[in-house]
C-alpha cells in the first residue's frame, strides 16, 4: 500500500481522493462508541500565567452518527459543577447547553461560530470534535516524519468563506500517522496564509487494542498570533460503551 | 567636528508621545504605564466611516473587509467594530451569542430588524455606531511601542484596497502622534530653509559684504548642526518643542557674529588705514571679546532657566539651545576673527542715496527728544497699557490637548469632533480596579461608578467588565426575573458567568477590561471633550465618587497625562520665569555693581511678561506646550537691549554730566545698534508664522511682540524711569560705576561706526 501511495504521489501529486480517504480513516480512528476522560486544561497567557481547569468528559456515539458529549468542571471551586452538553451533528449545526449551578439554570447556547474558543483556551470547539469532512478539500502533499513517526502530510482548504469564518481558519497542514491514522501535528493558517496556530499531539496511546483506536494523552495548542498557549493533559481514559444515554440530557446536567 | 555632529542628525527620531514629555515619576505616567502592563496598550486608534446609513450593504461590506484587514497589521492587538463586538441575547430560554452584525442584510426589512437589534445592544450602540446610524467606528487597540507612521501607512493602503464612498476620519491618540510627527518633518523642511534665507537677506542688507553675510551665517549653520547633532548623541528624541531649536539659533546665534562684523567694518574705516587684515582681526577680537561674552551670558542664563521646567522636552530644549548658543559664541569669538585674518581688508558696498541712510538717524533724534521731554507721560501711558493688558491675565487658559496643535479645519479636529459628539469620544482616562474582580460587592460598586460616569457630563462612554456581566444576565434571565440586568449576588455565579462567556466568546474579548488572573480590571472612560477643564472635572468626579473605596485608587490614561502635563506647564512656566528674571537681575546687578540698575533693568522684562500673558488672555491664545516656553526665552534675549542702553548711558552721563543729554546721545547712537539687534531677532523668529502648527505660529507672533515690548522698554521706559526717579546712577551722588573699560568702550564703537556712516558715506564705497 505504501508503494501505491508513493507511486501515486510521484505521478499525481496532490491526489485528493487518496487524501480524503486518509482523513476518513483518521476520523474513524478517533471515534469511540463510549469514552470517559478526566483531564486537566491549562490555559497559558503571553506572560506565562496559567489558569487550570479540571474536567470530566463523557462521550457516546448515537444513531445517525451524532456524538453527544457531557463536560463537567471539577475544579476550580468557583465553577465546580458547571456543566456542558454538546450534540455534535454530522451535517447540521451543533447543539450546546450549559448548566450554571449558581443559577440552577440550563441555557441552550446558540452561536454561529465553531471557531469559539473552548473554555477560553486556544482550542476551539471545532478542535474538540471531528470536522465535517465535506467542509474542506484535501490534498496529499507527501510524507514526513513527525515525532519519529512516518506521517502523511495533507493540506486541507476550506471550501467557502462562510466555512472559514465558522472554523476560524482557512487551511491546515495535517500530519497523520501512517500506521495508526492518528493526527500528530496540525498547523493552522488564516485567510492571508499566515500561520495561526500549531497543534501537537504527544504521547499517543492505543486505548482500545481490539478496534485499533488511538488517543493523545497530551495536546498542546500554540497560538502564534496572540502568543497564548493551551494544553490538555489526559489523566484518565476509560472506554465504556455502556454509558447511560440518560447522561446526555439536560435533565442529567441539572440533577448531578 | 562639525561633520561628526552632522552625521548624527539623521539618527534623531521624532517622539510625539506627550506621555514622554512629563517626568517618569509623575503619577499619571507611572499609572498609565502600569495599566498598559496589565491590560496591554490602552491607546485607541479610531477609524470612523461616515455615510447616510451605515447599514447599507456596501458600507457594511467595507467595514467587514477593513476590520479583517486591520487585524493583520502588526501592533493592532484588538479590534472593535460591528463585526467584532458581540451581541448576547436571550430568546425563548436560549442564549444566543453572535457578532453584533452576523450577516449583512439584503432586504430593507432585514436592515430595519438589524437596526432595532443594534439599538438594544449596549456593547455597540453609541460606541461603534452612532445614534443616527450615519457614523460607525472601527476601533483598534494598539500594542505598546507601535510605529505610528508605519501603522498609518498600512491603514491607508487598506483604505485603497477596499475603496468606498464613505467619508473616512481617523482619530485617537496614535493617529494624533503620527500626524504630529509627519507635520513636524514638513514644518522643519519649510521653516529651516526659510529662516536661513531670511537671515541671509537680512545680513546682506546690514553689511553689504560677502564676509559680513557668510561668516555669521556659517556660525549659525554650525551651531544648528552642533546642537541638532547632540540630540541623538544624548539619546534624546525630537519633540514638537525641539522644532523651535533651529529657529532660536537662527534668531539668536548670529547676534555675536553681527557685532564682530560691525566692529570689523567700523575698524576698516578708522583712521589707521595701514593695518593689514591680520591686525584688524586681532583688534576686533580684543575689543569685542568681553561684551560678546556678557550678552551671551544673559542669553544663556535665560535659556538655561528652562532647566527648572518639569516638562522634559523643555529641559532638553534648554540644554540644546544653550549648547548651540555657547558653540556660536565660541565660533564668533575665535573662528570669525581667525577667518577674517586671512582675508584682505575690504570695505562694504553701499548702494543708493546716502541721505536715505540718514533717515533713521533723524528719526532717532526726534525720538530721543520726545523721550526726554515727556518722561512722566511715557511712564503713565506705559503703566496704563501694562495695567490694561494685565487685566487679561485673568483670562489666560492652559490647554495641553495635542488635538489643538491643529487648526479647526484640519481633518483631525473635524474627525475628533464627530467622534466626540457621536461615538463616545476619542480621548480616554482609565480607572484601575484592584482586588478580587469576581467579588460581587466590588463589581456592583464598579457598575455604580460606571453608570454614574456615563451620566456625567463630559463623558461619552464608559466601558467595564460589568457591561459583559449585565448583558449576560439579560440573556440568562427573563425580563421579570430578579437576576435580570443585575450583577449576580454570589461569587460563584460571577465565575460561572465568565466561564459561560468563555465558552461562547473570544478569550481576548475582555483582555482589555480584566487581567488574566481576575485581580485587576479597569473602567475605560471615553471623553466627549479633550479639554483640560473637562478632563480635570471627570478625574475629580471619579476621585470623589470612589473616595474611601480601597479597591480604586489609581487613575491613568492619556487624558490624565494631558491634564497633569497642563499643571506641569503652568508650574514650569512660573518657576522658570521666576528663575530667569531673578538670575538675570542678579547678573545685571553684578555686572553694573549696582542694585538699582538691576531693578531698573527688570522693568521692561516684567512689563513684557505682563503684556505677553495679558495679550494671550485677551486674544484667547492658550498657554500650551509651546507657548509655555516663551517667557524665559524672551527674557534671556530681551534683557540685552536694556544692558546696551545702560552701558552707554552711564558713559555719556559721566562725560556730559547731564542725564538728559546722555539719554539723547545714547538713543541716537547705541539706540541704532539696539534696533539692529532686536530686528535680527524679530525677523528670525517671524518665520515661525509659516508653521502649520497654530501653537508654533502663535509662538512666532508672541515672541515678536514681546521682543518689541522689551525694545520699547529699553528705549522709552528705562530712560523715563531714569529721568523721573533719578536713581543714583543719574544723580551721580554715589560712584557705583566701576565698569571695566571694555564695557564702556562697547557703545562708542557702535556710535563711531554710525558717525562715520553718517558723515563720510564715501568711505563705504568699495575700494578696488
Amino acid at each position: 500500500m505504501g508503494m501505491i501511495i508513493l507511486f501515486s504521489i510521484s505521478t499525481m501529486p496532490g491526489h485528493s481522493q487518496e487524501a480524503r480517504a486518509i482523513i476518513l480513516k483518521s476520523i474513524e480512528a478517533g471515534k469511540f462508541d463510549g469514552i470517559e476522560t478526566i483531564s486537566k486544561l491549562n490555559i497559558i497567557d503571553q506572560k506565562g500565567r496559567v489558569r487550570t481547569r479540571e474536567i470530566y468528559m463523557a462521550s457516546k456515539t448515537f444513531e445517525d452518527d451524532v456524538e453527544k458529549r457531557l463536560i463537567i468542571f471539577m475544579a476550580p471551586a468557583d465553577i465546580k459543577g458547571t456543566g456542558m452538553l454538546i450534540y455534535d451533528h454530522e451535517n447540521k449545526q451543533d447543539d450546546m447547553w450549559m448548566y450554571l449551578p449558581a443559577l440552577r439554570k440550563t441555557r441552550r447556547i446558540i452561536s454561529s461560530e465553531k471557531s469559539k474558543n473552548f473554555m477560553g483556551s486556544e482550542f476551539t470547539n471545532a478542535d474538540m470534535a471531528a470536522a465535517n469532512i465535506d467542509d474542506f478539500k484535501y490534498e496529499l502533499l507527501g510524507d514526513e516524519t513527525v515525532q519519529g513517526t512516518d506521517c502523511w502530510k495533507i493540506k486541507s482548504n476550506s471550501i467557502s468563506d462562510d466555512i472559514t469564518d465558522e472554523y476560524g481558519f482557512f487551511s491546515q497542514f495535517l500530519y497523520i500517522g501512517k500506521d495508526d491514522f492518528t493526527l500528530r501535528r496540525s498547523i493552522y493558517f488564516d485567510r492571508e496564509n499566515d500561520t495561526l496556530k500549531t497543534l501537537e499531539n504527544n504521547n499517543i496511546e492505543q486505548v482500545d487494542p481490539g478496534s485499533k483506536k488511538y488517543m493523545a494523552r497530551h495536546m498542546i495548542m500554540q497560538n502564534h498570533q496572540n502568543g497564548r498557549k493551551s494544553e490538555i493533559i489526559m489523566e484518565k481514559i476509560t472506554l465504556n460503551d455502556q454509558l447511560d444515554s440518560d447522561m446526555f440530557t439536560t435533565g442529567f446536567l441539572e440533577r448531578q | 567636528m562639525v561633520l561628526f555632529f552632522l552625521a548624527q542628525i539623521p539618527r534623531a527620531e521624532i517622539d510625539a508621545d506627550v506621555t514622554h514629555y512629563i517626568p517618569e515619576k509623575m503619577t499619571s505616567r507611572v499609572n498609565t504605564e502600569r495599566m498598559e502592563d496589565l491590560f496591554g496598550g490602552n491607546d485607541m486608534l479610531i477609524l470612523a466611516l461616515e455615510t447616510e446609513d451605515v447599514l447599507d450593504p456596501q458600507t457594511l461590506r467595507r467595514i467587514k473587509d477593513l476590520s479583517r484587514g486591520v487585524k493583520k497589521i502588526e501592533g493592532v492587538s484588538k479590534t472593535m467594530s460591528l463585526f467584532d463586538l458581540k451581541s448576547i441575547k436571550g430568546v425563548n430560554g436560549d442564549m444566543i451569542v453572535d457578532p453584533a452584525v452576523r450577516k449583512i442584510p439584503v432586504s430593507d426589512s432585514d436592515k430595519e430588524y438589524l437596526r432595532q437589534e443594534l439599538k438594544n445592544n449596549k456593547l455597540v450602540f453609541k460606541t461603534v455606531v452612532s445614534e443616527d446610524f450615519t457614523l460607525t467606528a472601527l476601533i483598534m487597540i494598539m500594542d505598546k511601542g507601535v510605529d505610528d507612521n508605519k501603522l498609518l501607512h498600512e491603514i491607508n493602503e487598506l483604505l485603497i484596497t477596499y475603496p468606498g464612498n464613505e467619508r473616512i476620519y481617523l482619530g485617537g491618540y496614535p493617529y494624533l502622534k503620527a500626524i504630529v510627527s509627519k507635520e513636524f518633518t514638513k514644518n522643519l523642511r519649510i521653516l529651516l530653509p526659510g529662516g536661513l534665507l531670511i537671515m541671509l537677506i537680512m545680513l546682506y542688507l546690514f553689511f553689504r559684504q560677502k564676509r559680513g553675510v557668510f561668516l555669521p551665517f556659517s556660525v549659525v549653520m554650525m551651531a544648528i548642526i552642533f546642537s541638532m547633532g547632540i540630540l541623538p548623541l544624548l539619546g534624546w528624541k525630537m519633540s514638537v518643542i525641539t522644532l523651535i531649536l533651529p529657529i532660536i539659533l537662527i534668531a539668536v546665534a548670529n547676534d555675536y557674529g553681527i557685532h564682530m562684523i560691525a566692529k570689523y567694518q567700523e575698524l576698516v574705516h578708522s583712521k589707521d588705514q595701514q593695518t593689514d587684515g591680520k591686525a584688524l582681526a586681532r583688534k576686533v577680537y580684543e575689543n569685542l571679546r568681553l561684551p560678546v561674552i556678557m550678552t551671551g551670558m544673559t542669553t544663556l542664563v535665560g535659556i538655561l532657566s528652562l532647566l527648572s521646567h518639569k516638562m522634559i522636552p523643555a529641559k532638553q530644549l534648554g540644554v540644546l539651545a544653550a549648547a548651540g548658543i555657547f558653540f556660536a559664541l565660541i565660533l564668533s569669538l575665535f573662528l570669525i576673527p581667525a577667518l577674517l585674518s586671512f582675508l584682505n581688508k575690504k570695505a562694504p558696498v553701499v548702494h543708493g542715496d546716502p541721505s536715505k541712510l540718514r533717515w533713521l538717524e533723524i528719526q532717532l533724534r526726534r525720538f530721543s527728544k520726545m523721550v526726554v521731554s515727556h518722561p512722566r507721560r511715557i511712564l503713565v501711558v506705559s503703566i496704563i497699557i501694562v495695567g490694561l493688558f494685565g487685566a487679561g491675565l485673568g483670562f489666560l487658559k492652559v490647554d495641553t490637548n495635542v488635538e489643538n496643535f491643529f487648526p479647526k479645519s484640519h481633518d483631525i479636529r473635524v474627525g475628533a469632533k464627530l467622534i466626540n459628539d457621536k461615538l463616545g469620544g476619542s480621548q480616554t482616562i482609565n480607572v484601575l480596579v484592584e482586588g478580587d474582580i469576581k467579588d460581587p460587592a466590588l463589581l456592583k460598586r464598579v457598575d455604580r461608578y460606571q453608570e454614574a460616569l456615563e451620566q456625567h457630563k463630559g463623558v461619552g462612554d464608559a466601558m467595564a467588565i460589568t457591561d459583559v456581566l449585565l448583558e449576560m444576565s439579560k440573556a440568562l434571565n427573563n425580563i421579570d426575573d430578579p437576576g435580570y440586568n443585575v450583577i449576580p449576588d454570589s461569587r460563584n455565579a460571577v465565575a460561572q458567568y465568565f466561564e459561560l462567556y468563555a465558552m461562547s466568546g473570544d478569550p481576548e474579548d475582555f483582555e482589555q477590561l480584566v487581567d488574566f488572573d481576575y485581580q485587576h480590571a479597569q473602567i475605560m472612560v471615553r471623553l466627549k471633550d479633550g479639554s483640560n477643564t473637562n478632563i480635570k472635572d471627570v478625574i475629580s468626579f471619579v476621585r470623589s465618587m470612589t473616595a474611601g473605596d480601597p479597591n480604586i485608587t489609581i487613575i491613568g490614561g492619556y487624558g490624565y497625562v494631558t491634564s497633569e502635563l497642563a499643571d506641569v506647564v503652568v508650574n514650569g512656566q512660573m518657576l522658570s520665569l521666576l528663575f530667569a528674571v531673578l538670575a538675570i537681575i542678579i547678573l545685571v546687578m553684578v555686572l553694573f555693581r549696582s542694585i538699582t540698575t538691576g531693578l531698573i533693568s527688570a522693568m521692561p522684562l516684567v512689563s513684557a511678561i505682563i503684556l505677553l500673558f495679558g495679550l494671550m488672555g485677551i486674544l484667547g491664545i492658550r498657554l500650551d506646550l509651546v507657548t509655555a516656553l516663551l517667557s524665559s526665552m524672551m527674557i534671556g534675549i530681551g534683557i540685552d537691549y536694556t544692558i546696551h542702553f545702560l552701558w552707554r548711558f552711564i558713559k555719556e552721563r559721566e562725560r556730559t554730566g547731564d542725564p538728559r543729554e546722555a539719554i539723547v546721545l545714547t538713543l541716537q547712537t547705541t539706540g541704532r545698534g539696539i534696533l539692529f539687534n532686536a530686528l535680527s531677532v524679530i525677523i528670525g523668529f517671524s518665520i515661525l508664522v509659516l508653521s502649520s502648527f497654530p501653537p508654533i505660529r502663535f509662538f512666532g507672533i508672541l515672541i515678536v511682540i514681546s521682543i518689541s515690548v522689551c525694545l520699547v522698554g529699553a528705549l522709552m521706559v528705562v530712560p523715563s524711569i531714569l529721568l523721573v526717579f533719578k536713581p543714583s546712577i543719574v544723580t551721580g551722588k554715589r560712584t557705583i560705576l566701576k565698569v571695566p573699560q571694555w564695557v564702556i568702550n562697547f557703545g562708542p564703537k557702535w556710535a563711531h561706526y554710525f558717525k562715520i556712516l553718517k558723515t563720510k558715506p564715501e568711505l563705504f564705497k568699495q575700494s578696488h
